[in-house]
């Protein structure tokens, strides 16, 4: 099953994806056409929602970092996300924002001190980020800083959540980013530094992860620089297609 | 209430900065911070009510601090229209796994379970007075927010410049170079005049 927030009637509501992700299907039996849905991004009001950085070696090595020993953990506020086929904000100094795209779990049940083993059971489904990245705002304080990883409405996320078993194996899915057609970044799950397992595994020796909880699993190699007008669309196999649109501050 | 996110100011204790001045200007800082550097405590952090904190750890960091709760969306605010976007304030206990490095975000070291006590949200006053942190009755910390590098105006309006503040969202105003630690066992007290007290218990978790 694939299931997309989507705005309707004046409110947000979950909506199951059918008919080849033509139609929406609300709760109650009302049907919209999905090229006519206002996406949001599926993400639960006050989930934790931790990102990765250089969890793919080959663009550990492209920006000039050794492979990591422990998991680079960031977090993100809700300000950030923004639905599909929606807009993010290119401030005018951003000569060097670059898309990510990202393969993302989501948890299902209350997650404590998970083993390796065990921990892909407590993955409830999968969804993509595009978690766009400003190099000219980096700090060495708690980097990456969330003026350059927190920003309004720059990290798009969705369309929607596919059951994990619909998906299978999370670390053998292809994953490409798009500008305008072009590729820019071509990779795959298997390259990732801490897979799913992995991460949840290490996150929840120290706390417990909550359903709703989403941990953004890194991206790989090809930093392209976006400009005003862009077309970016990341693609993960057997999860979705996520496009967004590059629009200049005012 | 807080519905949102709970940011922290880092690095906003201009004692901290002066007694790093050497270390800041080398690897892996290379600069000392620019812009202001934030965390976030996760939602399992927040506690209300008196809750214990639960920890495996011989001892925490234990910074008292002060929340403000945003009532409206502050983006790209002057300092002098912050204090119309804030709803209410609370006493903060900032708990943590000591930690001298700021290099990277110390989720580990912040994120755990509880270790974010919040005292009973109440009207923002015209001041703040000191922050007195006890632990077991005994007073072993005392700061003013005098100490900050921006104080409350000015941090606001310098993060909304790059993100929003939403209606929901806290913000812890700084912590203290010098806050205590507390062992588990302990009791830690945070007051401040005019705001509701915090108590929190340290407590030993079972073991794995």
């Amino acid at each position: 099953m694939r299931r997309a927030r989507i705005a309707h009637e004046g409110r947000a509501q979950w909506a199951e994806v059918v008919e080849d992700g033509l139609v929406l299907a609300l709760p109650g039996g009302v049907r919209i056409a999905a090229k006519d849905a206002k996406w949001l991004a599926p993400v639960t009001p006050g989930a934790s929602v931790f990102a990765l950085g250089l969890n793919y070696a080959d663009h550990s090595a492209e920006l000039g970092f050794k492979t990591i020993e422990t998991p680079l953990v960031f977090l993100k506020g809700p300000n950030a996300f923004t639905g599909h086929d929606s807009v993010s904000p290119r401030p005018a100094d951003a000569n060097q924002m670059h898309p990510e795209c990202e393969l993302v779990a989501v948890i299902g049940r209350p997650a404590r001190r998970v083993s390796r083993a065990d921990a892909l059971g407590y993955v409830a489904g999968y969804t993509i980020a595009n978690d766009y990245a400003i190099r000219e705002y980096l700090e060495n304080y708690y980097r990456p800083n969330l003026r350059v990883k927190n920003r309004d409405a720059t990290t798009p996320l969705g369309p929607w959540i596919v059951d994990a078993a619909d998906v299978g194996d999370p670390q053998a899915l292809a994953l490409s980013t798009k500008v305008n057609g072009v590729e820019v970044q071509h990779g795959s799950t298997k390259d990732m530094v801490f897979d799913v397992a992995g991460l949840v595994e290490y996150l929840s020796d120290f706390m417990t992860l909550m359903p709703g909880d989403m941990i953004l699993t890194g991206t790989p190699h090809g930093v392209h620089f976006v400009s005003h007008g862009d077309e970016v669309v990341c693609e993960i196999e057997k999860v979705g297609r996520l496009v967004n649109h590059i629009q200049a501050e005012p | 209430m807080i519905a949102g996110a709970a940011y922290g100011v880092a690095l906003n204790d201009r004692n901290l900065l002066s007694s790093h001045q050497q270390a800041f200007a080398e690897a892996p800082y290379k600069a000392p911070p620019k812009a202001p550097v934030l965390y976030i405590k996760t939602r399992n952090c927040l506690t209300t009510g008196g809750a214990p904190v639960l920890t495996d750890l011989k001892a925490v960091q234990a910074a008292a601090t002060i929340g403000v709760l945003f009532a409206r969306d502050l983006t790209r605010a002057s300092p002098g229209e912050v204090r119309a976007a804030i709803g209410a304030v609370c006493l903060a206990l900032d708990v943590s796994e000591p930690s001298d490095s700021y290099y990277r975000p110390a989720i580990r070291q912040q994120c755990r379970d509880g270790f974010l006590p919040l005292g009973a949200l109440t009207a923002l006053p015209s001041t703040f007075e000191d922050i007195v942190t006890q632990i077991d009755g005994k007073e072993v910390h005392r700061w003013s927010l005098d100490r900050l590098v921006r104080p409350l105006e000015t941090a606001a309006s310098e993060i909304s410049a790059f993100m929003t503040l939403q209606a929901g969202d806290l913000l812890l105003l700084g912590l203290a170079a010098d806050a205590p630690t507390a062992q588990p066992g302990q009791t830690v007290t945070v007051s401040s005049r005019g705001l509701p007290v915090l108590t929190t218990a340290i407590v030993p978790e079972a073991g794995r």
